[in-house]
């Protein structure tokens, strides 16, 4: 026994190597199951907060190209405006309707990146809203120039977004003039060069096409834009193509982004759940029965609501009458006592 | 015993937001970034308690792992070179030594800190890579970030070691 605690206590070294090693690849192989983690990462609020000032400060350095940048691009946007005013107003005359703008009735929330990675496998950025601005994990991440990723985790006022710039990030993508579909990796390297893989041999592909988001997933709506074709190859296997897309998020100098926080439809991904796992089948019944049974609670309620309201009505315009006979017979006193206890 | 407590703890906060604030933010030819958090373990004198060597490293490795979202990745692969630091630093030192031979710029010579320093780094980087990546699907890319971020965080330490320390004496070269 002896022998045994002088064999620890000689090689204490050792035991405590081991054991900060186990607690590392712990936290390592621990990192998905996020609740738990989020105190370990940049979404903890002593660090996210750290990194705000950071960035507060690093931006306010680089205002003057960012002004400069914001003037090019006014600049470029009222071009654009007028010549689409021209357009529109060609169109006009033969058209009775014009044409929705862009997807305005998703609701959007803006934020702003405080720290980001672009040179490890798994990429992650961290942004300045969370929970409590009504940022939700998987919800989608845009910016002006395209789409950036996904929310990954979030904390009350801080998430971490997992950008395409990551070898676990797969977005279902399509190419915009033939509607042809695939999915959307990145490989580690350049961080503004993505791969669409999956299209089928027989799409016609040429260079330059625009890649965009199909609307499949309940991520983004459909038409978002995600890069431009800029180089074609086969797959490994042959059977498909495996597209180079520059990407028209610039990552390096991100710092304006949006959330879309009401494209995410918790019913459709039930429906989705409940085809792959039929045990989830009653569950999705019994909520909705508790939902019929709410929603007739909410009707008595209104209902009740309503006689109350009229009841006060009829009771407001009797008074009023009274008042107007209080008016008529101010001299009659005793009168006047007398409906009073009768009222 | 405190003074020499709070100067780590001056060293690992200074180190970490030199590691945070700048050597993050570098990406040489998209794949090389130095990790000078491994200038913590390399300071360590001859028979320095071995528990405290691991647990300084595992700490400066937690937090860096804290503000980079890299889980585990930085504070086993310091733990790494924490455990090794003592042997290493054993086979550069001379023989004549004193028993808290502190390694510098000054005390081992030009090239033995050198090749210490970036064994040191090779093991640190190696292992942190290794992880990152967890796999040997794009090997070649992997050994080029450890390689080219072994090299770069030698240079940068040796830099510190220069400006921290200037040499007094040519001899001291040799």
């Amino acid at each position: 026994m002896r022998a045994l605690i002088d064999l620890i206590i000689k090689n204490k070294h050792w035991f405590l190597f081991i054991l900060l090693e186990v607690i590392s690849l712990v936290f390592l192989f621990s990192y998905n199951g996020y609740q738990k983690s989020v105190y370990f990462t940049t979404a903890n609020d002593v660090v996210g907060t750290t990194y705000n000032v950071i960035s507060g400060i690093s931006s306010y350095i680089h205002l003057q190209e960012e002004n400069r940048n914001m003037e090019a691009a006014n600049e470029e946007l009222r071009k654009e405006v007028y010549e689409l005013r021209q357009q529109l107003d060609a169109l006009q005359k033969d058209s009775v309707e014009r044409m929705p703008a862009l997807p305005s009735q998703y609701h959007t929330v803006p934020a702003q990146v405080v720290n980001s990675t672009l040179h490890k496998a798994n990429n992650l950025i961290t942004i300045n809203k969370g929970e409590a601005d009504g940022i939700r994990p998987e919800m989608g991440v845009i910016c002006s120039s395209g789409i950036v990723g996904i929310v990954y985790m979030t904390s009350l006022h801080y998430s971490i977004v997992m950008p395409l710039l990551n070898v676990n990030s797969k977005v279902s993508c399509r190419l915009r003039e033939s509607e042809y579909f695939g999915s959307l990796i990145w490989e580690r390297g350049y961080a503004n060069v993505a791969y669409a893989t999956s299209i089928p041999r027989h799409a016609k592909v040429k260079k330059n096409d625009i890649v965009e988001t199909n609307g499949y997933s309940d991520i983004f709506p459909p038409g978002l834009p995600i890069g431009i074709v800029t180089g074609i190859d086969d797959s490994s296997d042959g059977m498909s193509y495996r597209l180079k897309v520059r990407l028209f998020a610039d990552f390096p100098t991100l710092r304006e982004v949006s959330v879309i926080t009401d494209y995410f439809s918790p019913e459709r991904r039930l429906l989705e759940d409940m085809a792959i796992d039929p045990a989830k089948q009653d569950s999705v019944l019994i909520s909705q029965e508790k939902k019929k049974a709410e929603e007739e609670a909410k009707r008595k309620e209104e209902q009740e609501k309503r006689q109350k309201a009229e009841e006060d009505i009829i009771k407001a315009e009797l008074e009023k009458k009274y008042a107007e006979t209080m008016g008529a017979q101010t001299s009659d006193n005793q009168k006047t006592e007398k409906t009073d206890t009768v009222r | 015993m405190s003074s020499i407590f709070f100067s780590r703890l001056l060293r690992l906060f200074i180190l970490l937001f030199f590691q945070v604030l700048v050597c993050n933010h570098i990406h040489l030819l998209g794949y090389i970034t130095p990790l000078i958090i491994g200038y913590m373990v390399v300071c360590f004198h001859r028979n320095t308690s071995r528990v405290s060597i691991l647990l300084w490293g595992f700490s400066i490795g937690l937090l860096f792992d804290i503000f980079s979202n890299t889980a585990g990745m930085a504070s086993a692969s310091c733990t790494l070179i924490a455990m090794f630091q003592p042997m290493l630093l054993d086979i550069f030192t001379p023989h004549d030594a004193a028993e808290d031979f502190t390694p510098t710029f000054n005390t081992l010579g030009f090239w033995n800190y050198t090749f210490y320093v970036l064994l040191l780094m090779i093991m640190l980087n190696a292992a942190f890579y290794l992880l990152d990546a967890f796999t040997l699907n794009d090997w070649q890319l992997t050994i080029m970030s450890i390689m080219g971020s072994s090299v770069m965080t030698t240079l940068i330490i040796i830099g510190i070691e220069l400006l921290v320390r200037p040499r007094k004496t040519p001899a001291s070269l040799s």
